[in-house]
């Protein structure tokens, strides 16, 4: 946890850099450090890990970093705005050039180094592929360091893939395989399959042996593409996931991330299924 | 025991007054009674039962300003906002200081320290008044503390006939008094209140074997979200931060971001962005608040989350009482299968 000034609910300057679409309402922000003690704090933030963009004046949220250190010294957030959500409509007006605050990096990590060696499937739907493109990145980044890396990714439509753009770049590193499904599939679009993830995960059916899964979406996605890994022979202590919780301090504190006697903020987001499996409250 | 007489406490509070902020029991008429600051003794209550809100909000208010962003054409200063004079909280009851040394034990003793707490925290002197009575609705006996419970306090007051038993808990409280010649006198017992009957409090470790029982629907079915138990509860914490403009030119815009209570039992409460809702009943929101006070404080602070202040049962508007919860989860303990008659009252 790196403190601004010893206050740890206080943004860090920053100047928003670049704004580009990244798919329907969802807006990818790149966004420079202003002062040397946030940049100092965002050194070596981890995948996984997330932080609060501050539009001043406009509240602050929560948001899964999906840069990662080794790629650029500016931080990167994808931001979906929804109809009812204040802060991301504020962020969605906001242009390039404007002060933007960010307060973190915040929460558990993927444990990139514990799953080292292993075949890594990678599970994203909608937005969620946010948090998972810096594993992704990651893992490119020391592709010696990893096994198979599969990617399956989807969205209700093509218009609402994230990252399309470096569709190619993933496909191109060894031994990455990149499988791409919409629910709802327009005649024009072939990339990719027609359904959910859960049917393209059945489709590809990875191998668990010596295997890890990271998945990111909706709660119920989340449900089931855990019941289509257990079917497919996974562990409940080789998938990893993160979750998504509502909450204003991102430090314990403030308590509305609660899952039971967990927080979502300090203590994930990033879980082993095996430990959600244990948690008295259900996130779904 | 060292004594101080009633004309003798009240020119000591006016010379607090002076120098600190003086916090105390102030009638607000229609039969409202809560802590604010006075400048003068005389506009203390002394004879009261308890305050409407909890001493909580001497600690964590229900509207905090904490920071402030200046933007000039694009270049922000960000300001922390800071309580600047200290504050003497008076005639609180023990059950109060014991909900804020529960507050305590997640603001200041859980890593990160919550700044603005715990300047605010540092900025207090908490003179208590051991309460004469338990009052109907008072159960602190049975959760750790007592009417005349010393230990969270700084200054423990007990009245007497003709003035006050003084019982200075830590040094900040002795400061108070350095100043002034007190009497002292004969004393070995203080008060002699007469207790309510206990109240069985399930171990903490319990709690979970119950969790997925239905009772906690039939308790939610009464429940209008109105979180008034929530905002007059000592340990209750949850908030929520928001942005608000305040004065700005042409030059320079200012927003403020406002820290306010929050409550677990409201409909959103758990709704995430994509309108997922991971509790979107009554019941499951209002165990959520009991097992927070029963389960979560102990398990992950090493607190109490219950105080047995009683004004939860006071002010809900439809008679659910904490008291009764209890009772019941205690019953489903021990005899899992039973079916808790549905509430007629």
């Amino acid at each position: 946890m790196s403190n601004n000034g010893s206050n740890p609910m206080k943004p860090f300057n920053g100047r928003l850099v670049k704004i580009r679409d990244l798919a329907t309402e969802i807006k990818l922000f790149q966004i420079e450090l202003l002062e040397e003690n946030g940049r100092n704090a965002f050194l070596t933030y981890q995948p996984g890990q997330f932080a609060f963009v501050s539009s001043y004046g406009g509240g602050e949220a929560p948001f899964g970093i999906t840069s990662i250190p080794e790629q650029t010294n500016l931080l990167e957030f994808a931001v979906h705005r929804h109809p009812h959500g204040k802060t991301t409509n504020v962020l969605h007006r906001l242009s390039e050039g404007d002060p933007i605050g960010v307060r973190g990096p915040l929460g558990q990590a993927f444990p990139m180094q514990e799953i080292k060696g292993k075949d890594i499937v990678v599970l994203g739907g909608g937005i969620g592929g946010a948090p998972l493109r810096p594993v992704i990145n990651h893992i490119i980044e020391h592709r010696e360091d990893y096994g198979d890396l599969t990617i399956l990714w989807g969205a209700r439509e093509p218009s609402l893939l994230v990252f399309t753009e470096e569709y190619d770049s993933w496909r191109a590193a060894p031994r990455t395989r990149l499988h791409l499904t919409v629910d709802h599939r327009p005649p024009e679009w072939r990339e990719g399959n027609e359904g959910l993830i859960t049917t393209l995960l059945e489709m590809v059916s990875p191998k668990a042996d010596n295997a890890v899964t990271i998945t990111c979406g909706p709660p119920i996605m989340i449900h089931f593409v855990a019941l289509t890994l257990r079917k497919l022979g996974f562990a409940l202590d080789q998938m990893l996931v993160t979750l998504e919780g509502r909450m204003h301090c991102g430090i314990g504190k403030c308590g509305r991330c609660n899952l039971g006697d967990v927080f979502v903020c300090t203590d994930g987001p990033v879980f082993y299924h095996s430990q959600v499996a244990e948690f008295l409250e259900s996130f779904l | 025991m060292r004594h101080i007489s009633h004309s003798q406490l009240l020119s000591l509070l006016d010379l607090v007054a002076k120098s600190q902020t003086l916090i105390a029991p102030k009638d607000m008429g229609k039969g409202h009674l809560h802590l604010r600051p006075v400048e003068d003794s005389s506009e203390i209550v002394f004879e009261y039962t308890r305050t409407d809100l909890s001493a909580k909000e001497m600690v964590l208010p229900h509207t905090e300003r904490i920071m402030r962003f200046e933007n000039r054409s694009g270049e922000i200063t960000i300001t922390d906002l800071f309580i600047n004079k200290d504050q003497v909280v008076f005639g609180l009851r023990p059950c109060d200081a014991h909900g804020i040394a529960s507050l305590d034990s997640l603001f200041i003793r859980q890593d990160p320290v919550d700044r603005h707490y715990s300047k605010r925290r540092d900025s207090t002197t908490l003179v208590g008044i051991s309460c004469p009575q338990m009052w109907d609705s008072c159960f602190c006996t049975s959760v750790g503390g007592s009417p005349t419970e010393r230990k969270h306090l700084d200054v423990l007051l007990t009245e007497n006939e003709d003035g006050y038993f003084v019982d200075c808990v830590t040094e900040r409280g002795e400061m108070l008094f350095k100043n002034i010649e007190l009497e002292e006198v004969e004393q070995t017992r203080m008060s002699n209140v007469t207790l309510n009957d206990s109240v069985p409090v399930p171990e903490d470790n319990l709690w979970p074997t119950v969790f997925d029982h239905p009772y906690w629907q039939q308790v939610g079915a009464r429940c209008l979200s109105c979180k008034l138990c929530t905002f007059v509860c000592p340990t209750c914490r949850c908030f929520d931060l928001r942005d608000e403009p305040v004065t700005s030119n042409a030059e320079t815009v200012v927003h403020e971001r406002i820290r306010t209570w929050d409550a677990c039992t409201s409909p959103n409460y758990r709704t995430i962005a994509g309108g997922h809702n991971s509790r979107p009943q009554k019941g499951q929101r209002i165990r959520n608040r009991f097992y927070c006070k029963f389960h979560y404080y102990p398990v992950d602070y090493g607190a109490e989350g219950c105080v047995g202040c009683g004004r939860c049962i006071d002010v809900c508007p439809v008679n659910i009482d904490i008291v009764e919860v209890l009772h019941n989860v205690d019953t489903l303990l021990r005899q899992p299968a039973t079916e808790v008659k549905e509430e007629t009252r």
